[in-house]
């Protein structure tokens, strides 16, 4: 039981009703939402309890060649509050996003997710991803080394009626390969 | 298009090669991008030496010189260029990047007007001059520029932006007549111009059109237009459609069509909260209306419409069987809405809500169902107040038999068998808290619960034995539950070992899961509250809070830091928020611009409120004028350096930047976990308090920064008496102003004693109170008003000249001496044990350190007069007392201190208890050694004027 709308600068201020890590929400420096929002307001999407806590929220944008059937909708970040897991929200979310990319005639919807965060990568397989290829030291640590391996996971729309863009990718790509 | 907003990064990549002068320039560019400024600068230098009219080198040797902190050289080369108008990407380009640098946006417009001048067809430098008026927010400019551009190269998005620009005008006209009859009617025609000819064509315009009625109030043209052909094209957004029209059935007041279409949505998603309450809203709006359906088949455009209230009983009861049938985890929705459902009908005092079943029953059902989601507790704390008070008992028993616990031990404890058990207990240990029963117990009770709590606590911990260190104990609320009733027990007994039982288990707590920002949160409130600033700048800065944060909890850091005499912790955490502020007004307007480039109009405005938020916030306020303070008490050590701090801060006594009328408290009062009964929560008028008092407190702050502002600037203005004709114009004009300031600090403190009066309590966790009420106790406040008037009393005698004043001469000398007696009251104030050890119990009084610290304000102000031995003699005794702390202090052995006296603690409790013993310790040493230093600074200063 959730208020799912789109997410606006106010919702910046009501980011601290968080149990664990304070600035669990709000990974990423203020430019990085404002241009989410610039751009893809439509991707964009907060959730809030009846007590008006912000329970989570996806971000995502639409990119990618359309000649080359590349053109697909990607998950930029989607965080549940811990005190609101376990209800479905995620999936929820995610399904959002799927269907936005539907409307844009994507042909998949892709995600980076740490190799290490088994509860993510089984979560996501469970809502129809598989892994489409790793990237090597994807990640990097707040001093700028490379840190963590990525696992690059896809699920193909309607559009790519056979299911081309999910084939794996055997051998691991360099982050400075991937578009 | 937008190739005026690359930043210099990029500038080394860009991809035309084939003009010469590119090649020329490439170095100077790759060596600003490394940041090898001179290197740039001689290579500019080399080219113009060869090529005199190779402008852009001029201007890139003016980023050179900008970047190395030659602004004035920069200046002027780049001015050469500029009055050249040039017309060349290159130069254009950089000087924009320049200006930008140079927070001179201004001088962009001005440069693209003269491009634009020149290659009247370009639409590069239209749209770069767009943007650029765009990024100082010249709306009708703007307006002027999209239609010109539009009439160079017809694209929809530059008559769009022309559109949106009149919009913009509307939003930002102080008049909103203006707004209404002129600028919205315009960019209503514009649209309607384009849709009559069948040139509208993409979402952004009928988003932009859907802005502009509503804002017009043309609710029922905005819902024909949704719902018409145009309205199809609105798709990117999930139900785009209906929700604009359920926004304007609701403006409308079409309680049928709203009903109906929030009936529809509810079944397609029966979790969608919004929709219930849309729902129950416009059924309760028919019912009062006596709402019949026409005779027609159809009710509305909507469909079917509900009106009674059996009807709502039967769709909430069915949503639930639908919930209860499925296989698949059910949803919340179908059961939260019943609650709200008997919630509202009890408000209507209609008696159906016994349809629906029990509140109690129906509680204990949801309990049954999502018990073991931590949401359980959020979700139904809305609706305990179904339940009547002699029922509350009962209901937390009836919990307690759904959660299923282990064998009673020894400890006549039974405990969770996993995780999910132990979730439900929580969940009824927090049900418990927040119907106040924990309240009501007696001491003897609390400490029982306590006990009982730290076994479950300790308990559930094996089961987090695999979990990483950013992730949560299972077990954590226990933990700080158990704060919470040492807390009602301190405060309610006054025992300050309940403090320290606290402090302890909440560092134990941390010990297992050093992530959980509560733990944090509380212990740096604790920690504050008892005066020990110290070990909060660890916490602080290990919740990692990111900008906006800085805005919302920076409060918790700022309220103490100065107060408390920890002032390199308090610079630096002022500096933390400040540097948050200065950026924002950089990072939104690129971000306007973008929003105006991809068609999100609806995100202009939102941005620029975004900005005014911040720009407007108490906090920015508070942090800016403290900060201001904090460096002329501790910095300014003779006259001339106060001075020239003054200046170097661009401090003008005349000018008032707060915007007292708008201020945004953007502080998040509820950021600490509270389960306390609503009659303890914060309440509206606590937060409206806490804004008042803050409010007045920064206002006496403020003026103080100005009075001392404009002293030091008259203290240096050219002696009076050499020239009278600066005397009229200069001296008098200021010491005018500090008159001016001076009474309304009188009035300030006027207003502030009021408030006071009025004594508000906040809830412990709420909002701190601030430092105004003793300010004011203490005399502090009084004490700099005197030394101020004092001030501006000798300023007049100077301009008098000595000859004929014996009368001010005197009033300077009474004066004189009660400030001195104020002075030495203050101090009196001071004199006690912050910390002291009695019957084998720690006791605390951090409000002597919060006096010292108001008495060293005033005394370091009245440094600025040429004065004489009694102020030495009090800064002396001051020194002395600071001293005779100090060594009390680290006499004081807190290892002697046997702890678990007459309360069972376990060894490993009473390690963490000590430790958080010797940081409040260690912090109050380091209050008094910085501010003995400050004194100490005072007083040699205070001998050299004596020469």
């Amino acid at each position: 039981m959730t208020t799912l709308r789109a997410f606006t600068c106010d919702d910046l201020f009501k980011f601290n009703n968080i149990q664990a890590v304070l600035n669990f929400l709000l990974q990423y420096g203020i430019p990085f939402y404002l241009q989410y929002l610039a751009h893809w307001p439509e991707y964009f999407i907060v959730a809030e309890a009846p007590g008006g806590e912000l329970m989570g929220y996806i971000m995502g944008k639409a990119e990618g060649s359309v000649a080359r059937e590349e053109w697909h909708g990607h998950v930029t970040a989607l965080s549940v509050a811990p005190e609101f897991r376990r209800l479905g929200l995620a999936a929820k979310l995610m399904e959002m996003l799927e269907e936005i990319s539907e409307r844009k005639g994507g042909f998949f919807v892709d995600l980076f997710v740490r190799v290490s965060n088994q509860v993510a990568v089984n979560m996501y397989k469970q809502l129809g991803y598989s892994v489409y290829r790793t990237v090597i030291e994807y990640y990097s640590a707040s001093n700028g080394e490379p840190d963590e391996d990525a696992y690059d996971m896809r699920k193909a729309l309607s559009s790519d009626t056979e299911k081309k863009s999910i084939v794996p990718i055997p051998h691991p790509v360099r982050p400075e390969d991937i578009e | 298009m937008l190739r005026h907003i690359l930043v210099t990064s990029n500038m080394a990549a860009r991809g035309h090669v084939q003009d010469p002068n590119d090649r020329r320039l490439r170095p100077i560019y790759d060596y600003l991008d490394n940041g090898n400024n001179k290197m740039a600068i001689q290579q500019a230098d080399k080219l113009l030496k060869k090529h005199k009219d190779l402008h852009c080198a001029k201007v890139l040797k003016a980023i050179g010189l900008q970047r190395t902190g030659k602004q004035d050289e920069a200046f002027s080369l780049a001015q050469e260029v500029a009055t050249l108008e040039p017309t060349d990407d290159n130069s254009l380009q950089a000087l924009t990047i320049l200006y930008r640098e140079m927070h001179r946006p201004e001088l962009v417009t001005k440069l693209y007007e003269a491009a634009v001048k020149k290659v009247p067809l370009s639409e590069e430098y239209h749209s770069h001059l767009f943007m650029a008026y765009a990024r100082v927010g010249e709306y009708k400019k703007m307006q002027q520029a999209g239609m010109a551009l539009y009439k160079t190269v017809p694209k929809n998005p530059y008559y769009f932006w022309s559109v949106m620009s009149l919009v913009m005008q509307a939003i930002s006209a102080q008049d909103d007549k203006l707004a209404q009859t002129m600028f919205l009617p315009l960019a209503e025609r514009m649209v309607e111009k384009m849709v009559k000819e069948g040139k509208i064509e993409a979402e952004a315009e009928v988003q932009l059109y859907f802005m502009i009625l509503e804002r017009l109030g043309k609710y029922v043209e905005a819902l024909d237009m949704v719902r018409g052909p145009l309205g199809e094209k609105l798709t990117s957004e999930l139900q785009s459609r209906e929700n604009k029209c359920m926004m304007m059935y609701q403006r409308l007041q079409l309680w049928p069509e709203c009903n109906a279409l929030s009936y529809k949505l509810l079944l397609k998603n029966p979790d969608e909260w919004q929709f219930y309450l849309s729902y129950f809203d416009s059924l309760f709006h028919l019912m009062d209306k006596s709402w019949s359906p026409p005779n027609e088949e159809e009710h509305c455009v909507e469909g079917p419409v509900q009106t009674t209230v059996a009807e709502a009983v039967k769709f909430v009861v069915d949503r639930m069987e639908e919930e209860d049938k499925k296989d698949s985890r059910p949803l919340r929705g179908p059961y939260m809405a019943c609650l709200e459902l008997i919630h509202r009908l009890r408000q209507r005092g209609c008696p159906d809500e016994e349809e629906l079943g029990d509140p109690l029953e129906l509680m204990l059902q949801f309990f049954g169902k999502f018990g073991d989601k931590p949401s359980c507790i959020t979700d139904l704390k809305i609706y305990l107040h179904l339940l009547p008070p002699e029922q509350h008992t009962q209901f937390k028993n009836r919990l307690g038999d759904l959660v299923p616990l282990g064998e009673v031990g020894e400890d006549g404890f039974g405990f969770p068998g996993d995780t999910k058990v132990l979730q439900r207990h929580l969940c009824v240990c927090q049900l418990s808290r927040v119907l106040g029963l924990q309240h009501t117990l007696d001491t003897e009770g609390k400490l029982c619960l306590i006990t009982e709590l730290k076994a479950h606590y300790h308990y559930g911990l094996q089961f987090g034995k695999s979990c990483l260190k950013t992730e949560l104990q299972f077990s954590d609320t226990y933990c700080l539950m158990v704060a919470h009733v040492y807390i009602d027990l301190w405060t309610e007994t006054g025992d300050e070992n309940m403090l320290w039982q606290c402090l302890g288990v909440l560092e134990e707590g941390l010990s297992y899961s050093p992530s959980n920002a509560q733990f944090k949160l509380l212990l740096l409130l604790l920690f504050c509250r008892l005066g020990a600033f110290q070990p909060v700048v660890d916490l602080y800065s290990s919740l990692d809070a990111k900008h906006v944060q800085h805005d919302t909890i920076g409060y918790l850091l700022t309220r103490y830091a100065g107060s408390l005499g920890q002032f390199a912790a308090a610079s630096q955490s002022y500096n933390f928020s400040l540097r948050f502020f200065h950026s924002n007004q950089k990072d939104t307007s690129e971000y306007i611009i973008q929003a105006y480039k991809y068609g999100a109009f609806e995100k202009i405005p939102e941005f620029i409120a975004f900005r005014t938020r911040l720009n407007q916030s108490l906090h920015f306020a508070q942090v800016r004028t403290e900060r201001m303070l904090l460096d002329l008490y501790t910095e300014a050590d003779i006259t001339s350096s106060l001075e020239e701090s003054v200046k170097a801060m661009g401090l003008c006594p005349e000018e008032d930047d707060i915007p007292w009328d708008n201020m945004r408290d953007n502080r998040d009062l509820t950021v600490l976990f509270s389960w306390d009964p609503k009659d303890r929560e914060l309440t509206e008028e606590h937060r409206r308090l806490s804004l008042e008092e803050e409010s007045v407190w920064l206002k006496v702050r403020s003026l103080t920064l100005r009075l001392l502002a404009s002293l030091a600037l008259l203290g240096h203005a050219p002696s009076p008496r050499n020239s009278d004709k600066t005397n009229e114009n200069g001296v008098s004009a200021k010491s005018s102003t500090l008159q001016t300031l001076l009474s309304q600090l009188d009035l300030t403190l006027q207003t502030a004693a009021q408030i006071t009066e009025k004594q508000t309590q906040y809830p412990f966790l709420g909002p701190p109170s601030s430092r105004l009420a003793s300010a004011l106790s203490s005399g502090s406040c009084h004490c700099q008003a005197s030394a101020l008037q004092l001030s501006l009393t000798l300023q007049e005698l100077e301009t008098t000249g000595l000859d004929d004043s014996s009368e001010l001469q005197t009033q300077i000398c009474n004066s004189f001496k009660s400030l001195i007696v104020q002075l030495q009251e203050l101090l009196s104030r001071c004199k006690g044990e912050v910390l002291e050890m009695k019957d084998s119990r720690l006791m605390t009084q951090p409000s002597l350190l919060e006096t010292l610290v108001f008495f060293v304000e005033p005394v370091v102000l009245s440094g600025f007069q040429e004065w004489t031995g009694s102020l030495q003699g009090i800064v002396t005794q001051a020194l002395d007392h600071v001293k005779g702390q100090e060594a009390s202090l680290t006499a004081l052995k807190l290892a002697a201190l046997t702890l678990g006296v007459g309360h069972a603690q376990t060894q490993e409790e009473c390690g963490f208890t000590r430790a958080a013993m010797d940081k409040v310790q260690t912090s109050y040493l380091g209050s008094l050694q910085e501010l003995g230093d400050l004194l100490r600074k005072r007083a040699d200063s205070l001998k050299s004027l004596k020469f």
